[in-house]
C-alpha cells in the first residue's frame, strides 16, 4: 500500500514538473561583480521579477569575483547556455571582438526609458564601435572624500578646489612623528586612475583628445604632464605614508577611516562602507580638484548587462533587462550596492541619491565642461596589462630605481611602438 | 592464466589512464601548444602559430626584467624551502615523544596547511601592513622602531616578508611527513647507537637522517615544485611589487593571463617553469641516488 502511494506520488511529481517545465523558460544569468551582499540583492530582484512573470525562471550564476571574468570568457567562447551576461568596461571589447554579444540597437529604439539615461551611461553603452551592445547598470566615477573632523584640527575648513591646493594641504598637515599624513595613496591596482588625475589634467591638449591617451596620441612627453607627475611624486614623498606604495582599495579606505590620511579619492561605492565604519557626519564628499587648465578628468567605470549572440531567448532576456534597468529598479539596486544609477530621473525620485554625499557626483555629471568625460582606450590591444606596467614603473620611480624622464619615454614607446 | 592476468592488469589501468590523459596530459600538451601561438583573449578569432616569439617576448620584456624574475624565483624557492625544512624537522623531532595534549597541539600546528594560499596572503598582508599592521604595532610598542616599517612597500623587506608567510604555511607539511618517517625509525637502532656511546647529535646525523633519507628526498623535491608553482601568497600580499621585487615566474604567469589577457606568453612562462622543474628533478634524483651508492 505504502509502496503504491509512494509510486503515485513520484509519478504525480514528475507529471507536474514536466508540465511546469514545458511552460517555463529558464534564463541563465552570469554575474561577474560578485559579492555576497550584491548576489543577495540580485536574487531578491530576480524573485520579484519571477513572481510577476510565472513563465520565466532566472538561474543566477555567481562565480567568485576573482575568477568571474575568466568564467564569463570561457562560457561565452564555448557557447555555453547563457541568456544574460554581466559585462564590465574591461571585458566588453573582448566579447564584441569575439562576436559574442547581441547588438541591442533595435531594443533600445523601442525602449521608452532609454531617453532618461545619463550622458555617462549612454557613452558607456556605446563604448565599442559606437554601438549599444549592452545596458549599463552601474556607473563609477571618482570624487574627493575629506575627513572634515581631522582637517578642522589643523584649522582647515575650506576644501581644496585645485590639485595644487590639495597637494599643499597634504604637505602642510603631514607629520610622520604623529603618524599624520595627507593623501590616501593608491599603489596597487588601477593606479593610473589616480595618477592621471594629477598628471594628465596638466596637459591642455587632453581636453580635445578622445582618450586620456592612446596609441594615436600620448602626452607623456608634454612639459605639463612631467610637471604634474613631479607634483604627484612630491605628494608621495611629503604627504603620503611611504607604505602607500603597496596600498589597494582596502588600505586606502582604512587610511581614511583611521584619519591617517584625511583625503581619499574614490568611487561612490566607498560611501556605504565608510558610513558603516565611520558614520555619515565625519566626512564630506566634494568634486574632484581641477588642474591648472580648470578641468579634471572623469574616467568612468561601468558594468552592465548584455545578451550573448547565441542566446535562444533574446526577447525574454531583453524583457528582464528592461525591467531591471528602469529608473526605479536600477535606483534600488545601486542604492543598496553603492555605485551611481544610470538614469538622471533616479536622482529625482530616489531619496538615497538625494543624500549629501552624492551631490558631488551629481555636480560632476552636470558640469561636463569642467569634469570632462574621458575614458581610456579600452578597445586598444595595448590596454590590457597597461595597469601593471604603469603600477610597476611608478613604483620604480618612487623608489628611485628609474628616473622620471626614463619612465615618460618608456610609456611613450609603450603606446606608440 | 598469465595472459588473463595481463589483460586484467590493463583493464584495471584504463580508468587511471583515461583520467590522467584527460586532466593531466591533455592540458599539458594543449598549454604547450598555446605557448607557440599568438593567443590573447582580446582576439580569439585569430590565433596563428608564431614559433618562439612568445618566449622571445618574455625573455626580452623591458617592463618585467626576466633576469630579475628568475633571481626572485631562486631566492623565493631556496630560502622558503630551506627554512620550511629545518623548522619542520625541528618541530617533528619535538613532537616525536608523546606528551600531554599532543593530539591537540599537533592539529593546531598542522592547521595552516589546510588554509588556502590566497587567504593566508590576505592575512599576512595585514600582519605586515606598513601602517596599521600587527608587526609594526608590536615593534612600535616595544620601542624598537620609531616609525612604521613598510614591510611590503620597501623592496628590501618585501621578499623577506612574503617568504615568512610562505614558511608559516609550509612548515606543517614537513612536520607531518617527517614525523611519520621518524616514527618508523626502529627503536633498536637508537638503542644500539646509545650503547655504542653515540650522543644525541651523532644519533641524529648517523642514524635518524640516513634512515629517513628517502622521505627527506621526496618531500624536498615535492616542496620545491610546489613552492615554485605557488603564486597565491605573493599575489595577495604584494602582487609581485613593489617595482617587481617579489615577482616570480608563477606570479608573472598569472599577470600575463589575468592582466594582459595573453595566454600565449602566460603559457610560455608555464613551459619555462615545467622545463626548469623537470631538469631540476632529474638532476636532484641523480645526485641524491648517487650519494646513496657511496653511503
Amino acid at each position: 500500500m505504502l509502496k503504491r502511494s509512494l509510486l503515485m506520488l513520484v509519478v504525480l511529481t514528475l507529471l507536474v514538473s514536466a508540465t511546469v517545465s514545458a511552460n517555463t523558460i529558464t534564463l541563465n544569468f552570469l554575474e561577474v561583480m560578485t559579492s555576497p551582499e550584491r548576489t543577495a540583492l540580485l536574487r531578491d530582484l530576480i524573485a520579484e521579477y519571477e513572481a510577476m512573470n510565472p513563465s520565466i525562471k532566472i538561474n543566477l550564476i555567481s562565480p567568485p569575483y576573482e575568477q568571474a571574468d575568466q568564467k564569463a570568457t570561457l562560457m561565452l567562447n564555448t557557447n555555453q547556455d547563457l541568456d544574460l551576461i554581466e559585462i564590465r568596461d574591461y571585458s566588453v571589447k573582448q566579447f564584441v571582438n569575439n562576436k559574442k554579444l547581441t547588438d541591442l540597437t533595435p531594443y533600445y529604439e523601442a525602449w521608452s526609458e532609454a531617453e532618461t539615461l545619463t550622458p555617462v551611461a549612454i557613452a558607456a553603452a556605446k563604448t565599442v564601435d559606437d554601438t549599444p551592445y549592452w545596458v549599463p547598470q552601474a556607473i563609477f566615477i571618482k570624487a574627493l572624500y575629506a575627513r572634515t573632523d581631522v582637517l578642522a584640527e589643523y584649522g582647515i575648513t575650506e576644501m581644496p578646489e585645485t590639485v595644487e591646493e590639495l597637494i599643499e594641504i597634504c604637505r602642510q598637515i603631514t607629520d610622520p612623528s604623529k603618524n599624520q599624513y595627507g593623501f590616501a595613496w593608491r599603489g596597487k591596482g588601477a593606479t593610473m586612475k589616480f595618477g592621471d588625475l594629477f598628471a594628465s589634467v596638466c596637459v591642455d591638449d587632453v581636453a580635445n583628445s578622445e582618450f586620456i591617451y592612446s596609441e594615436d596620441e600620448t602626452f607623456f612627453l608634454d612639459p605639463g604632464f612631467k610637471q604634474g607627475m613631479e607634483a604627484y611624486i612630491t605628494l608621495f614623498k611629503e604627504g603620503t605614508p611611504p607604505d602607500g606604495i603597496n596600498w589597494g582599495f582596502n588600505e586606502q579606505v582604512n587610511g581614511f577611516v583611521s584619519g591617517t590620511t584625511p583625503f581619499l579619492i574614490q568611487d561612490p561605492d566607498a560611501i556605504p562602507l565608510i558610513n558603516n565604519l565611520l558614520g555619515e557626519d565625519k566626512y564630506e564628499v566634494v568634486p574632484l580638484p581641477v588642474g591648472p587648465h580648470d578641468f579634471t578628468l572623469i574616467d568612468y567605470g561601468f558594468c552592465g548587462m548584455g545578451i550573448p549572440s547565441y542566446s535562444k531567448h533574446k526577447e525574454e532576456a531583453w524583457n528582464f533587462i528592461q525591467w531591471i534597468s528602469s529608473a526605479e529598479k536600477n535606483g534600488y539596486f545601486n542604492e543598496h550596492w553603492g555605485p551611481l544609477p544610470v538614469h538622471r530621473t533616479t536622482f529625482d525620485i530616489n531619496e538615497h541619491f538625494q543624500g549629501k554625499h552624492y551631490q558631488a557626483y551629481r555636480y560632476e555629471m552636470a558640469n561636463p565642461d569642467t569634469f570632462l568625460l574621458k575614458t581610456y582606450p579600452l578597445a586598444s590591444a595595448k590596454w590590457p596589462g597597461w595597469d601593471v606596467v604603469y603600477e610597476t614603473d611608478v613604483q620604480s620611480v618612487l623608489l628611485g630605481r628609474m628616473t622620471l624622464d626614463q619612465m615618460l619615454q618608456k610609456w611613450t614607446d609603450y603606446w606608440t611602438k | 592464466m598469465r595472459e588473463q592476468s595481463a589483460r586484467y592488469f590493463f583493464l584495471i589501468m584504463i580508468p587511471a589512464f583515461v583520467l590522467l590523459t584527460l586532466f593531466l596530459y591533455y592540458p599539458i600538451i594543449q598549454g604547450t601548444v598555446i605557448a607557440f601561438q599568438k593567443y590573447t583573449l582580446f582576439d580569439m578569432t585569430n590565433t596563428p602559430f608564431i614559433g618562439f616569439d612568445n618566449f622571445k617576448a618574455i625573455f626580452t620584456d623591458i617592463n618585467f626584467n626576466f633576469g630579475q624574475i628568475m633571481l626572485n624565483t631562486l631566492i623565493w624557492v631556496c630560502v622558503s624551502l630551506a627554512l620550511q625544512f629545518v623548522l619542520g624537522f625541528i618541530l617533528a623531532l619535538l613532537m616525536q615523544k608523546p606528551f600531554r595534549g599532543r593530539g591537540i597541539y599537533s592539529s593546531l600546528v598542522f592547521y595552516p596547511w589546510a588554509l588556502s594560499g590566497f587567504a593566508i596572503g590576505l592575512v599576512w598582508a595585514w600582519i605586515f601592513n606598513g601602517q596599521f599592521g600587527l608587526v609594526n604595532d608590536i615593534l612600535l610598542r616595544l620601542g624598537l622602531i620609531s616609525n612604521p616599517v613598510g614591510f611590503l612597500s620597501n623592496p628590501s623587506y618585501a621578499m623577506a616578508s612574503v617568504i615568512v608567510a610562505n614558511i608559516w604555511y609550509g612548515v606543517p607539511f614537513f612536520a607531518i611527513m617527517l614525523l611519520a618517517a621518524l616514527q618508523s625509525v626502529p627503536a633498536e637502532l637508537m638503542e644500539a647507537g646509545k650503547i655504542d656511546g653515540a650522543g644525541p647529535l651523532r644519533r641524529l646525523f648517523s642514524i635518524t637522517i640516513p634512515y629517513i633519507k628517502p622521505t627527506i628526498i621526496s618531500t624536498t623535491l615535492l616542496r620545491t615544485m610546489w613552492i615554485m608553482n605557488f603564486p597565491d601568497i605573493i599575489y595577495a600580499m604584494t602582487g609581485g611589487g613593489p617595482s617587481n621585487s617579489t615577482n616570480i615566474l608563477a606570479t608573472q604567469m598569472i599577470n600575463k593571463i589575468l592582466k594582459f589577457y595573453d595566454y600565449g606568453q602566460g603559457s610560455a612562462f608555464g613551459v619555462v617553469i615545467m622545463v626548469l622543474l623537470f631538469t631540476y628533478a632529474l638532476l636532484y634524483l641523480r645526485l641524491t641516488s648517487g650519494k646513496e651508492e657511496t653511503f
